[in-house]
């Protein structure tokens, strides 16, 4: 029987097969090949694309790279929201791999938020990760931690070190003996069929009663319509980290397991693929 | 023990519709957006100023270590067009929007906005940090990554700036505590707004305060 704590291995290591391209119209002075990588879906774009971004600044002239921006069938993507979001939400019924175009001009003010260094993705991660705090701990585990601690959740995730990570990490996993879960759940649930980003509200793990509440009791309260049933058949997927969950399992559990490193349950509601 | 700095989410709508009423009165131009499913929204302003004029300074600066109340210290900018002698260039001129949303993560109001040139161009993050008051300036660059970033606005989902609600927390409580013991019936949003708007360039005018006080005292 697998333990509980494969889960959390299996998370982090999970990868989603890449194939950049560039740009059709960006201007180069040889032709640029694809560039294939395995892309960590618990990371962040700009974060892993370091060697994408050098392959293809090599057959172009410096004063036609600004930043770097990805784009998929169309749809700009944003590098703020982790990886294997962005391809359960827009990319998961296609084949693979993932397809992206690169492009180094024309950056999409209105739809992108710009990454300017390392130290902007360090900032985002850390901000999501004191969120998910505030709701789990009144933010108390992650104030008590030392500046350090801090750097190393950050390294841990830069550096793909699952070890190093988690030792710090699974303080923020804990909770008081006489509860059974956190205060609140961190999680966003994300449709591309609404102009709202994601849903968001407060929820709590445990019932009045003290029955652990499921997955399916989160969405019937938040987003109903991902789960009513139309003529018996499900209209959409329920999606995280590439799989279906039981709509059965205790929220706790999925918070504890399944989150991503900034402590967030991403979960995409896609329709049913047609084939 | 009362949680001074945290409110509710219906709360909060209730003191946006009051500080919207009082908006009204005296020709501010707050209002409110619902969202699309209107399930929630959030307050919005629009307002234009000329880049390089120093914002508004505040006699006795810092918003710690004051015994006077935070509304005594918000004053209203100078209505630009009766101050410049001479019509601006369109370039220095610069358009901010601000909107107040609740955040039920901290729940607290958090306050987004952005800015931009005549011409659509955006200003950048450096940008607003630069333009950050002198008098806040100190704060900011102990952390600027952790008070003033890019993220993406929760409802529209569009890039904006926010002022991160962690450390407003930092300077709400003593001053929330301090304006209530005088003044109960002080709108929440009123004082916060009126304690982290100047940060990024809002001023509220002092009717505010004035509006939704009914215990009235003289703070020498």
């Amino acid at each position: 029987m697998t333990d509980d704590k494969d889960v959390l291995r299996d998370v982090w290591f999970g990868r989603i097969p890449t194939c950049f391209t560039l740009y059709q119209d960006e201007i180069t002075e040889r032709e640029a090949e694809p560039y294939y990588l395995l892309l960590p879906r618990v990371s962040y774009l700009t974060l892993v694309t370091d060697k994408v971004k050098k392959h293809f600044q090599k057959v172009m002239r410096q004063e036609d790279i600004s930043e770097i921006w990805f784009e998929y069938e169309g749809t700009p993507l944003k590098w703020h929201y982790p990886i294997g979001l962005l391809f359960d939400l827009l990319a998961s019924s296609s084949a693979l791999p993932w397809n992206i175009t690169v492009h180094f001009k024309s950056f999409p003010e209105k739809d992108l938020l710009h990454c300017p260094s390392k130290d902007a993705i360090e900032a985002h991660f850390m901000s999501c990760m004191k969120e998910a705090d505030a709701l789990k701990h009144k933010s108390q585990v992650i104030n008590e931690m030392q500046k350090k601690d801090h750097k190393q959740l950050w390294m841990g995730l830069q550096n793909d070190r699952f070890d190093q990570f988690w030792a710090i990490n699974r303080k923020l996993m804990e909770y008081p003996a006489e509860e059974n879960g956190f205060r609140y759940i961190p999680f966003r649930i994300y449709q591309t069929t609404t102009e709202r980003p994601f849903i968001q509200k407060l929820f709590r793990p445990v019932a009045a009663d003290g029955q652990l509440h499921t997955l399916g009791d989160l969405l019937k309260e938040v987003c109903p319509s991902a789960v009513a049933p139309e003529d018996g058949e499900r209209k959409n997927q329920v999606m995280i980290h590439g799989i279906e969950p039981m709509l059965e399992t205790p929220l706790q559990w999925l918070s504890e397991h399944l989150s991503y490193p900034d402590n967030f349950l991403h979960i995409s509601i896609i329709p049913q693929p047609t084939d | 023990m009362e949680e001074d700095e945290f409110i509710g989410e219906k709360t909060f709508q209730r003191c946006c519709a009051e500080f919207i009423k009082h908006s009204q009165e005296i020709g501010d131009s707050w209002e409110w957006r619902p969202s699309k499913d209107c399930s929630d929204g959030y307050m919005c302003k629009i307002h234009f100023q000329i880049k390089n004029e120093p914002a508004v300074s505040h006699p006795g600066t810092s918003t710690h270590g004051q015994t006077c109340l935070p509304m005594e210290e918000a004053f209203e900018l100078p209505s630009d067009d009766c101050e410049v002698i001479e019509a601006p260039e369109a370039s220095q001129v610069i358009k901010y929007e601000y909107h107040v949303l609740y955040s039920c993560s901290y729940q607290v109001p958090v306050l987004y906005f952005r800015a931009s040139f005549l011409d659509g161009r955006p200003l950048t993050l450096k940008d607003i940090w630069e333009g950050v008051h002198e008098c806040y300036k100190t704060r900011l660059l102990q952390g600027p990554w952790d008070t003033i970033t890019q993220q993406e606005h929760p409802i529209l989902g569009q890039p904006f700036f926010v002022l991160h609600p962690c450390k407003t927390n930092e300077f709400m409580t003593p001053v929330l505590k301090n304006s209530r013991k005088i003044n109960k019936n002080v709108n929440y949003i009123t004082s916060w707004l009126s304690i982290v708007g100047p940060v990024v360039g809002l001023n509220l005018p002092l009717s505010y305060a004035k509006a939704t006080s009914q215990d009235q005292r003289n703070v020498d």
